[in-house]
């Protein structure tokens, strides 16, 4: 009986919260919402919050053309694949005092399986067979080599900070992190993790492919890059999977640097009165609806306000930016980390 | 003791393949014959080293076995003798593997050959040398076998001798391969002058405690000697033409099986018979060799623009991990790098038959020419894809789970030893390893996807005999990096133990009580050994995930509008099937080949220039480079021993 119960347990995981529907919903729209504060900047009226919903849709309504040079299974399958790691890693990382698969969140874990949605469109594009797409991979393949040593840097800093209070000296596990913020106070407070911080919400717009950073999708020059050759709901999903990468981003920034908020919550319902499951059920609500402004809040600072204030970079451009400015706030970071601070 | 007893699995395993080499000499003029004589001894040889893993792996047991019983007497080893301890049957058992993929391919990719009988005794002598060497219990043994795999290997680079620069990077290989079997030769000598025996476990006896100028010298010779043979920095160009120039299954077991005998050596070098590895110079030593082997041939790598160089180059990268984990003296670091070695000889083997079978199909490894391989060769694109997924450190794969065990061991060496280098190590390492993806996207993309030449549209899939050994690699990558836990429990952690166990490696050859007797209260004890990791990962649970949440994504999508593909249905629209190519003619708009990340190299424009200085390709620089770490190496055995 507990074995089905389990069993249940684990698929609402994966398909309701924090799995699937819950990517779809919430990456959606932040995507929604970046586009509407990025046209309000520019004195434009943008397009309703909900229009990457009505995109999706009318995406998948859509024909979906196989070009004859490509390769059929790895140009419609590739898609599909990075979309089932995003929900994955958004499985992986903990919402405040909740975390679905507590087991196997670990930063280093985290770091490979993000270049799996990355990968795909890489194969997918590859597949299509399209000299854009060659050009666009080219690039996506350097601004992954970029933003990885800035982000491996914050996240070895991370990790010693809270080994080094945990008092093992090192600490690799995301839940941990979360669960010894929640007791101690967010991450953020601490000098060195400011200037992590920092360095991560610079990671976040390159991560994801955003404005200034997105060289690799260029619609102006190379017609999307490496989705030159897609359309109908393949397309679709690859545009859902750049919103739910958003979400991902954002709250693995969270989890790592404003973890105290789970204590926040839980000592809000104590001082209620509540405790026991129901309290359990609350906070976790609770959650699920900061963590959604947090998401949000950061998306605007980190993505949309440089989307409106910058021209996009040349490759080589970007290449230079991370791995001088925001690796060298990433350095500083690691350097104070490793002196207590 | 019966003739079937485990203690004779050595003798047998490296007899049975001297014997296949000679009886394919003798009667394998027909091709059956020599095929089923090749596949039977690499395979018995296999057979005896699994049957091993009983004793020595999880019994503990150290086989010292005395050819013709000429035990030792007097206090004096003279006897020829083989020892076989965790980790010598550890490499054992991978080399052993590795010439069974190898000699299972070779049935069909060599069919069209001449000489075939010669490339199979060579072959066979070729890892009967490797294996030699590697059970072998005294130094100058070693030392033969050692020129037996140098010779042989030398032979097979240059076997296709019609091939452009093959006859020159064997010269290459002979030349400075005869540097390091000479430095290894001299390093013997020296030892017996010193101790007047030549037996592995006497001489780790009497050297640790009794070191002066003489031994120094000769740990800095041999500590090149083996260099040489594992092909790391500086004397990685080597591997590099050898890898271009010899066929696949020849490239498989240099890159899988002499880079490994020289790590071996290595290991056996610092560990056990000096017992050098406490110092924190030697570790130093080891983990600065493994990161500058580890960055420096990643980024030749990626300015590589043939198939089989590229894959040479990103070979020595690898065994930088597996020599900057075994450096740092924790059980956690030379667990993974052992493990990462393991796993270096499968993906390893995986890509360099995928190319031979590009090669065999196309009759080039050029990445600017190729392009559009996966319509006509599907199989070997998936299997290509699991390799480079494997060598790249993509989950679940088994290069992951070793790279995430090296991480977490270079870093928790950091934190323990308050050496801030040591991060740099990690960091090295994580980067290098997205460099390696980088790098076989660029093949990926260059291979197997893409546009196809016009040429090679009558390209047809390898023969099943090719795929088979190709498979065979592929399932042992993807179950080694699903059960990490089995491979640690029953390889990696009993073969640490025996690095960390001079003593019991001693006593076992030369008599219980020996190194105590000697070394008085100096002798190497076993040292308890601590596996803890710091992170958590379980690859079954995670696949299980993926899986579902895969299988509902894919529910919806098709139960949606996914499916509704319009396929090529003769030429009803015009041009909507083409790819889009913006007006230019599609024949000047394929990218690939060497310029793919020209973002990265522009940024990096002056390293790629001297690096290009640097590696002339004239054997000149690289002797004298071979000579400058000599003399490098001596004197930092000087100083610091």
């Amino acid at each position: 009986m507990s074995l089905v119960m389990d069993a249940i347990k684990y698929l609402v995981y994966i398909l309701v919260f924090p799995g699937f529907l819950f990517c779809f919903l919430s990456g959606l729209l932040l995507c929604g919402i970046d586009r509407k504060i990025v046209a309000r900047m520019q004195k434009r009226v943008g397009p309703p919050v909900l229009q990457p919903f009505y995109d999706f849709f009318k995406l998948c309504g859509k024909e979906t053309i196989v070009p004859a040079a490509a390769s059929r299974t790895t140009f419609l399958l590739a898609p599909l694949v990075g979309l089932a790691a995003l929900v994955v890693i958004q499985l992986f990382i903990p919402v405040f005092n909740f975390s679905a698969f507590s087991g196997v969140a670990d930063i280093i874990v985290i770091l490979y399986l993000l270049l799996i949605p990355a990968l795909s469109i890489i194969m997918g594009g590859a597949a299509s067979g399209s000299p854009y797409a060659g050009v666009g991979l080219s690039r996506e393949m350097v601004t992954i080599i970029s933003v990885e040593l800035p982000l491996v840097l914050v996240l070895l800093a991370v990790g010693k900070v809270v080994g080094n209070a945990m008092g093992t000296g090192l600490c690799f596990s995301l839940t941990q992190i979360v669960a010894w913020q929640a007791e101690h106070g967010s991450l953020i407070a601490t000098p060195s993790m400011i200037v992590a911080a920092i360095a991560m919400l610079m990671v976040i717009p390159g991560e994801t492919g955003n404005h200034p950073f997105d060289a690799a999708e260029a619609e102006t020059e190379i017609c999307e890059g490496m989705l030159a050759e897609y359309s109908g709901a393949p397309l679709g999903v690859y545009k859902l999977s750049h919103a739910v990468k958003m979400l991902t981003m954002t709250s693995l920034f969270v989890a790592l640097f404003l973890g105290g908020i789970g204590g926040g919550i839980d000592r809000m319902l104590l001082s209620w009165g509540l405790t026991g499951g129901a309290a359990g059920v609350i906070a976790v609500l609770i959650g699920i609806v900061v963590l959604f402004v947090l998401c949000a809040i950061i998306t605007i600072i980190s993505i949309s306000l440089i989307h409106a204030a910058t021209a996009r970079l040349r490759i080589e451009q970007i290449f230079k930016y991370y791995w001088t400015v925001v690796t060298g706030l990433a350095v500083i970071s690691l350097v104070l980390a490793w002196y207590g601070m | 003791m019966s003739i079937f007893s485990y203690q004779h699995f050595p003798v047998y395993a490296i007899m049975v393949l001297f014997l296949g080499a000679f009886l394919i000499a003798a009667i394998g003029r027909k091709a059956p014959v020599r095929h089923c004589l090749a596949v039977l001894a690499s395979g018995a040889s296999l057979a005896f080293m699994i049957a091993l893993i009983q004793p020595v792996m999880l019994g503990g047991e150290i086989i010292a076995y005395w050819m013709g019983n000429r035990v030792p007497a007097g206090g004096y080893a003279i006897g020829i003798a083989l020892e076989v301890d965790a980790l010598g049957l550890f490499f054992g058992l991978v080399v052993t593997l590795a010439l069974f993929a190898s000699v299972i391919y070779s049935i069909r990719y060599m069919a069209h050959d001449d000489n075939q009988e010669q490339y199979y005794i060579l072959l066979l002598v070729l890892i009967g040398g490797v294996l030699g060497l590697i059970l072998s219990g005294d130094m100058f043994n070693m030392y033969i076998m050692v020129e037996i795999m140098t010779i042989s290997a030398v032979a097979l680079t240059a076997f296709r001798h019609k091939v452009f620069g093959a006859l020159e990077a064997a010269f290459k290989y002979m030349v400075v391969g005869g540097i390091g079997s000479t430095c290894i030769l001299a390093g013997v000598i020296i030892l017996y002058a010193q101790a007047h025996t030549l037996n592995f476990a006497q001489l780790a006896a009497l050297i640790p405690g009794n070191l002066n100028t003489a031994t120094k010298v000769a740990f800095a010779l041999l500590f090149i000697g083996f260099s040489t043979k594992a092909f790391i920095v500086p004397f990685h160009p080597l591997a590099a033409d050898a890898h271009g120039a010899a066929p696949a299954s020849i490239s498989l077991l240099i890159s899988g099986v002499l880079t490994k005998s020289g790590v071996y050596g290595l290991i056996r070098l610092t560990y056990v018979l000096f017992q050098t590895m406490n110092l924190g110079t030697m570790q130093f030593w080891l983990v600065f060799i493994g990161s500058v082997s580890m960055f420096v041939c990643v980024t030749m790598a990626l300015a590589q623009h043939d198939f089989k160089r590229l894959l040479a180059f990103h070979s020595i990268s690898q065994i930088g991990y597996v020599l900057s984990a075994v450096g740092l003296c924790t059980a956690m670091g030379i667990s993974s790098g052992l493990y990462h070695a393991m796993n270096h000889t499968l993906f390893k083997g995986l890509l360099f038959l995928a190319a031979g079978a590009v090669l065999h199909e196309t009759g080039t490894t050029d990445l600017d020419k190729l392009g559009g391989l996966s319509k006509k060769m599907p199989h070997t694109t998936v299997l290509f894809l699991i390799g480079a997924a494997s060598i790249s450190g993509i989950p679940p794969f088994n290069g992951f789970a070793s790279k995430w065990m090296v991480y977490q061991a270079t870093y928790m060496k950091a934190v323990e030893s308050g050496n801030i280098g040591f991060l740099l190590v990690t960091i090295i390492a994580l980067v290098t390893s997205t460099l390696t993806l980088a790098s076989f996207v660029k093949v990926t993309q260059s291979v197997f996807f893409g546009q196809l030449p016009k040429e090679y549209e009558n390209v047809k899939e390898v023969p099943f005999g090719m795929r088979l050994a190709m498979g065979i690699l592929a399932l042992l990558c993807v179950l080694t990096g699903l059960f990490p836990g089995l491979v640690t429990t029953y390889l990696t952690e009993p073969a640490t133990r025996a690095v960390f166990n001079a003593g019991g490696y001693i006593n076992a050859m030369m008599g219980s009580g020996y190194a105590e007797s000697v070394m008085g209260a100096n002798a190497p004890a076993a040292q308890a050994v601590n596996f803890a990791e710091v992170g958590v990962w379980s690859p079954i649970s995670w696949l299980c995930i993926l899986m579902i949440a895969l299988l509902a994504i894919c529910i919806v999508a098709l139960s949606s509008k996914y499916d509704r593909v319009s396929e090529n249905q003769g030429a009803k629209v015009e041009g909507k099937y083409d790819l889009f190519f913006g007006g230019e003619r599609s024949v000047y708009s394929q990218v690939g080949g060497d310029d793919l990340f020209w973002g990265f190299k522009h940024n990096w424009r002056h390293y790629f220039g001297f690096m290009h200085e640097l590696h002339s390709g004239v054997v000149n620089d690289y002797a004298l480079w071979a000579v400058v770490a000599l003399a490098l190496a001596l004197l930092y055995a000087m100083i610091v021993l």
